[in-house]
């Protein structure tokens, strides 16, 4: 199913921001909020993983339920996750089009990635302290 | 032992009421601060010392290893580009600068994926722009657009507006109006007065609504504009007449969003067509800690507010062409330094991973996602815990922060320094 993806900072993702190799940030910036309507249209329930697929990539992320959020809209915190999916290309002002990610998302029995796998991904090299 | 008037090390209110204890070099408690504020000062969770990949492993290193192998780095680059500085203090990013314009580098801060939009429009139209003490002392409305500060600055709206009393505002809770346009609700539109829902991408259009309305053409307005009824657009409107002082603030929900700086264009020029009636102003909610600083900075080095280019021997400003973002996508530096922010977590994945395949060499406190990306992280000690320099609010007032005690980290400038150093040595 098609939505727009939204993006903006959580109280929770600016309390981890300094231990990003920690469960707790990861599932802070891995989870995808939706409307509790849009859940049931794909047959998901809180906690479900999904694979979400914008321009930039694609990325495991978990739902949580938002009633706040419009039905086609999704929220997920600014952070690596979000990143993956958005598009590189800027217009000529300098600035990814983070707010207005057109995404794909589908039920998934896969994990989301710790944010070291997912540099790894990206050809880093995983640094655990 | 208790350490008063401590200023925050996190977002751009830059609080400097907090009351600190500290015991050696354990931060206890922390009084009056937001949640991010007590994370931030009772974190423990530093690099212990400095680390370097070699092949597919990490391995610890020492300071002056690390900081040799840095200028070795950057002085065998020949696009380099030196990115971040909004969470370290302006004497460090004055020493970046200077080091950019020996290496022939990119220069870069986090405001190009951030404020870097509101500046373009700055640029064009100017800033009707006031001081957080004004807003609290003197506004009786406020907006917030695009912005949800209770959770993007927790302490946004009690030290200066909604929850505030200021000298002109006695009972800001009776006083004070609120208005919060986003594209969802939030926690900060639940508290408003007056809830202006958008749909995505229709800010620009509900700006324009907006100044049509002040300007006496409302006739013209159809019964919706992006989502919002005519109604409460004339309401909205009335409400803004009908202020004392009115001021806005506006995040990243324009800043990223359709249109972008031509939406904080367009918002600049409604508040310039409220002020033929009232007094308003119009300000950006800056995010991470000292960015503003950092657009200081590169100002009165070089004239440019951020995206440098100093290829051509001389400053050299083009946004779309010299942002870090364009250039990690056109895969065009070939080496990067990254100082107090993180791109691995806030850049596109395709920067990340240009990031990944040329030296990147980062000056951090904590392990973060550009870590992994990383050649070399070299620990720093952390700008109002235990290293003092100046930072810009986002109001654009400079506060000195504390330094609450020693650790062994150097700080910024000192590992800065002597990179510097090693540059300048080379270059002669
Ligand atoms: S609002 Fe910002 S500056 Fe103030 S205490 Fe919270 S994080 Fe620190």
């Amino acid at each position: 199913m098609n939505f727009l993806m939204t993006t903006g900072r959580t109280i929770r993702q600016g309390s981890y921001v300094e231990r990003k190799n920690t469960a707790p940030y990861r599932d802070e910036a891995s989870c995808i909020r939706m409307n509790p309507v849009d859940m049931f249209d794909l047959l998901v329930e809180e906690g479900d993983a999904v694979r979400v697929t914008g321009a930039g990539g694609s990325v495991v992320m978990r739902v949580r339920p938002d009633p706040m959020l419009p039905r086609g809209l999704v929220f997920v915190c600014l952070g690596p996750y979000a990143n993956a999916l958005a598009s590189p290309w800027t217009h000529g002002t300098g600035m990814p089009d983070f707010k207005t990610v057109p995404v794909s998302i589908e039920p998934t029995t896969e994990q989301p990635l710790p944010v070291s796998a997912l540099m790894r991904e990206c050809g880093g090299m995983p640094y655990e302290d | 032992m208790r350490i008063e008037d401590v200023v925050c090390p996190f977002c751009g209110c830059l609080c400097d009421d907090l009351v600190v204890s500290v015991e050696g070099t354990k931060v206890l408690s922390v009084e009056n601060g937001c949640t991010l504020a007590t994370e931030k000062f009772t974190g423990d969770h530093r690099l212990a010392h400095p680390i370097r990949r070699t092949g597919g492993a990490w391995e610890k290193t020492t300071y002056d290893d690390a900081i040799r192998e840095t200028a070795e780095i950057l002085l065998d680059a020949e696009r380099p580009l030196l990115y971040g500085w909004s969470g370290t203090f302006v004497e460090a990013q004055t020493l970046g600068v200077h080091m950019a314009e020996l290496l022939g580098a990119v220069i870069d801060n986090t405001s190009t994926v951030c404020h870097g939009p509101s500046i373009m429009a700055i640029q064009e139209v100017g800033h009707p722009g006031c001081t957080l003490g004004q807003v609290k002392n003197r506004a009786d409305v406020i907006v917030y657009w695009g912005a949800n500060p209770i959770e993007a600055h927790p302490r946004h709206m009690s030290r200066y507006t909604t929850f505030t009393d200021g000298f002109f505002v006695k009972s800001a809770f009776r006083e004070r109006k609120v208005i919060v346009v986003d594209i969802r609700e939030t926690d900060s539109s639940e508290i408003a007065d007056e809830f202006v829902k958008v749909t995505p991408g229709g800010d620009y259009a509900v700006l324009t609504a907006l100044r049509m309305i002040v300007r006496g053409k409302g006739d013209l307005v159809p019964a919706t504009v992006s989502g919002v009824t005519r109604e409460q657009l004339f309401r909205v409107a009335e409400i803004c007449l009908s202020a004392r002082f009115g001021a806005i603030f506006f995040g990243l929900g324009l800043t990223m969003s359709r249109g972008k700086s031509k939406n904080i264009r367009n918002a600049i020029e409604l508040t310039e067509e409220l002020n033929r009636h009232t007094k308003f102003t119009i300000s950006p909610m800056r995010g991470h800690w000292n960015v503003y600083g950092s657009n200081e900075v590169f100002t009165w080095i070089t004239g440019y507010p951020y995206a440098v280019d100093f290829s051509r021997g001389i400053a050299f400003y083009n946004p779309g062409e010299t942002t870090s973002v364009d250039l990690l996508r056109r895969k065009e530096c070939d080496a990067c330094l990254v100082v107090a922010s993180d791109p691995g977590a806030h850049f596109p994945r395709a920067c990340a991973e240009h990031l990944a395949s040329i030296p990147t060499v980062q000056i951090d406190p904590h392990v973060n996602a550009t870590t992994h990306l990383s050649r070399i992280q070299i620990p720093v000690a952390v700008t109002g815990i235990d290293a003092e320099g100046t930072a810009y609010r986002m109001d654009g007032v400079p506060i000195r922060t504390r330094k609450l005690f020693s650790t062994g980290y150097p700080d910024d400038v000192a590992v800065l320094g002597r990179v510097y150093s090693l540059v300048k040595e080379a270059k002669g």
